[in-house]
């Protein structure tokens, strides 16, 4: 059998799992970044709190993905908790690092001019400095979100929701004719959102960056 | 604008003129060794452009910064139209004071409009009323609403950004301005046309305002009173331009005015405006005894001869002429050089003279014709009545302000 037939073949399960794999995704991506962005808001104007977060965050990456998730299972059990949960640790880091930098990145004259007619901490914060950062902020967002397409595949290990489901069962056919299809698939399936993630990105991008910082 | 004789509660014994009055205003900074702005108390009255000129590192930025305290006082008081706005909550005290500077600072993800209606929406106006006010601004500052309001600030021109940040500044309708050299970064030519319209705007407004550049001219051009500073915020001199100019007082403002200063201040007056001194003159039908007459009742050691017209054409020294005895006047002796029309400057004549013969400056009328002559005398009699003037302008300040005849003029 060829691999189009085969994903002709299994059309339903490759929507079904793509639904699940985005949904994870998108949910750990949502939380790493209000996580991330509040990390990097506490911190970007203290040096101290500013490297220990960045170190901090960028530790969870050390870990290989199969341990994390071999860990997380006893706390959280099987299914999609411990991949949630390991997604959103090793989504940080690119959040918080540009959430840094483009807040770090804003002209200073841009702040003592806000500061200088009164605007509060609160309002410099949500009206200029992120708003002007944001451009960073989301090309942060946007590489945690291809990592994390990857990386929850591998969450299938245990049992967790997406494409992996079909790579790991292509794994443990191996030497079948259906192995390679199965993996295939799996890859193919994680690329395709890849690119669909990236297009909504993109529109997102376009539609909440100011036209006067394009 | 302002009322100044209100009821608010007022610090005991101020006058109600001043704006500003910096009580022993100090900064240090953390680590360094001296004070940055060291004691430093003076009166900013109402309605005028106070300019704060110095060297660079003086404390011009520091001092003007502590007061909206974007840079809080180590010690000393802030006291605002009779409160004292030391320790109150700085956000609200920003609000009313509008602030300008050299970099411009406008939120580039905003449109201008947006920009320009940053306070207003802070302190709470109808989206009406903001609206209003926005256009009003811009149509102060030269810029037309309906072409700019919806652009960004990347796309405009440097010049055109700094008269935003201005109208943005005048957003709320603060009664006091801070401009930290606003027109700095600007080239030549635009940042005078800047200049002029600001001072046009002011003429209108009359905020109160606190100026910094380390320009002198530009501080004499803009201020109602220029304050020289010193390393540490330290008054040199505090008073009007034309006293300073005329009256500086002590070799730090000397030396920081420099010897153009004087020159600068004759290019306000014109020819026109002085009684000119006159000159011995003979026609070219005139007889050399009359020339010799002439010469020898006077203290001149030259004639000017006129032509049928009555315009210059020689100068005629006694030497002149002996040697060309027997010759018409007009051919004796040598063309006048140094020749200027009355809408010349005092300054134009100051330096055609120091390169004349005779030391003098004819000045003729636009068809050529003799008027009479500016010489050093009078340049110095020019300079001596400024000084007066701008004494007497002082005193009648201070009088019909009630204020200590004393202060200021140091
Ligand atoms: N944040 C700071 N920390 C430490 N020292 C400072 C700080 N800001 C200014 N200073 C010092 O305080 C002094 C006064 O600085 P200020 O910026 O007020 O000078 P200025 O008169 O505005 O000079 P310029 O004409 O160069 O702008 C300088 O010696 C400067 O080095
Ligand atoms: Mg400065």
């Amino acid at each position: 059998m060829g691999f189009l037939e085969f994903l002709v073949k299994r059309a339903d399960d490759m929507l079904e799992l793509g639904i699940a794999h985005a949904v994870v995704v998108g949910a750990a991506v949502i939380i790493a970044t209000v996580l991330g962005v509040a990390l990097g808001v506490l911190t970007y104007r203290h040096e101290r709190a500013r490297d220990l977060t960045l170190a901090l965050t960028g530790s969870f990456l050390t870990i290989p993905s199969f341990a994390l998730f071999i860990l997380l299972l006893s706390p959280l059990g099987l299914g999609w908790r411990p991949v949630l949960l390991a997604l959103v640790l090793y989504g940080l880091l690119p959040v918080v690092r540009n959430t840094i930098t483009g807040l770090r990145g804003v002209d200073p004259a841009i702040i003592e001019s806000a500061k200088g007619m009164g605007l509060n901490r609160r309002q410099r914060l949500l009206r200029i400095e992120l708003p002007l950062a944001w451009p960073v902020i989301i090309t942060g967002v946007r590489v945690t979100t291809l990592v994390l397409l990857g990386i929850a595949a591998i969450g299938a290990i245990v049992n967790g929701p997406g494409y992996g489901e079909l790579i790991f069962t292509g794994l443990a056919r191996v030497g079948t004719p259906v192995a390679v299809n199965l993996v295939l698939s799996g890859a193919v399936g994680v690329m395709i959102l890849a690119v669909l993630f990236d297009l909504i990105f993109y529109a997102v991008q376009r539609l909440t960056t100011s036209r006067g910082i394009r | 604008m302002t009322q100044t004789t209100n009821s608010t509660p007022s610090v005991s014994g101020s006058d109600p003129s001043v704006m500003i009055r910096l009580e022993g205003l100090t900064k240090r900074f953390p680590g360094q060794k001296v004070n940055a702005v060291d004691e430093l108390t003076m009166d900013i009255h109402e309605g005028e452009i106070v300019v704060l000129v110095g060297p660079s590192g003086c404390g011009k930025t520091t001092t003007m910064k502590m007061i909206n305290r974007i840079i809080e006082p180590s010690s000393g008081r802030i006291i605002l139209k009779g409160q004292d706005v030391t320790t109150t909550n700085a956000d609200d005290l920003r609000r009313r004071i509008g602030y300008v500077i050299q970099q411009v600072g406008l939120f580039p993800h905003m449109t201008i409009g947006q920009n320009i209606a940053t306070v207003p929406r802070l302190i709470g106006w109808s989206a009406e009323r903001v609206r209003n006010r926005v256009d009003e601004l811009m149509t102060m500052v030269n810029m037309d609403p309906d072409e700019y309001r919806d652009r960004y600030p990347k796309q405009l021109s440097g010049g055109q950004q700094q008269r935003i940040g201005v109208a943005r500044a005048l957003g709320g309708d603060p009664s006091v301005m801070l401009m930290d050299e606003p027109f700095g970064a600007i080239d030549p030519i635009t940042r005078d046309r800047l200049q002029n319209e600001f001072l046009r705007l002011q003429s209108e407004v009359r905020k109160t305002i606190v100026f910094v550049t380390h320009d002198i001219d530009e501080a004499i051009k803009m201020g109602d009173r220029i304050a020289i500073l010193q390393e540490g915020s330290r008054i040199a001199q505090y008073d009007t331009p034309e006293q300073i100019l005329t009256a500086p007082a002590n070799d730090f403002v000397k030396d920081f005015i420099g010897s153009g200063a004087s020159l600068k201040r004759l290019n306000l007056s014109r020819v026109s405006e002085i009684e000119l001194s006159t000159w011995p003159t003979v026609t070219n039908e005139d007889s050399h005894e009359r020339a010799h007459e002439l010469l020898a009742a006077s203290d001149h050691s030259a004639v000017l001869v006129l032509d049928d017209e009555g315009r210059p054409v020689r100068w005629a020294g006694a030497d002149d002429l002996r040697r060309g005895s027997g010759k018409r006047l007009d051919q004796v002796g040598s063309v006048p050089q140094a020749v200027i029309e009355p809408r010349a400057t005092l300054s134009d004549a100051l330096n055609e003279l120091v390169t004349a013969r005779y030391a003098v400056t004819v000045v003729v009328d636009e068809r050529g014709r003799y008027q009479g002559v500016v010489d050093i005398d009078q340049i110095n009699e020019t300079i001596r009545s400024m000084r007066s003037s701008a004494v007497a302008e002082a005193r009648t300040e201070f009088a019909s302000e009630g204020a200590d005849p004393a202060q200021g003029s140091s």
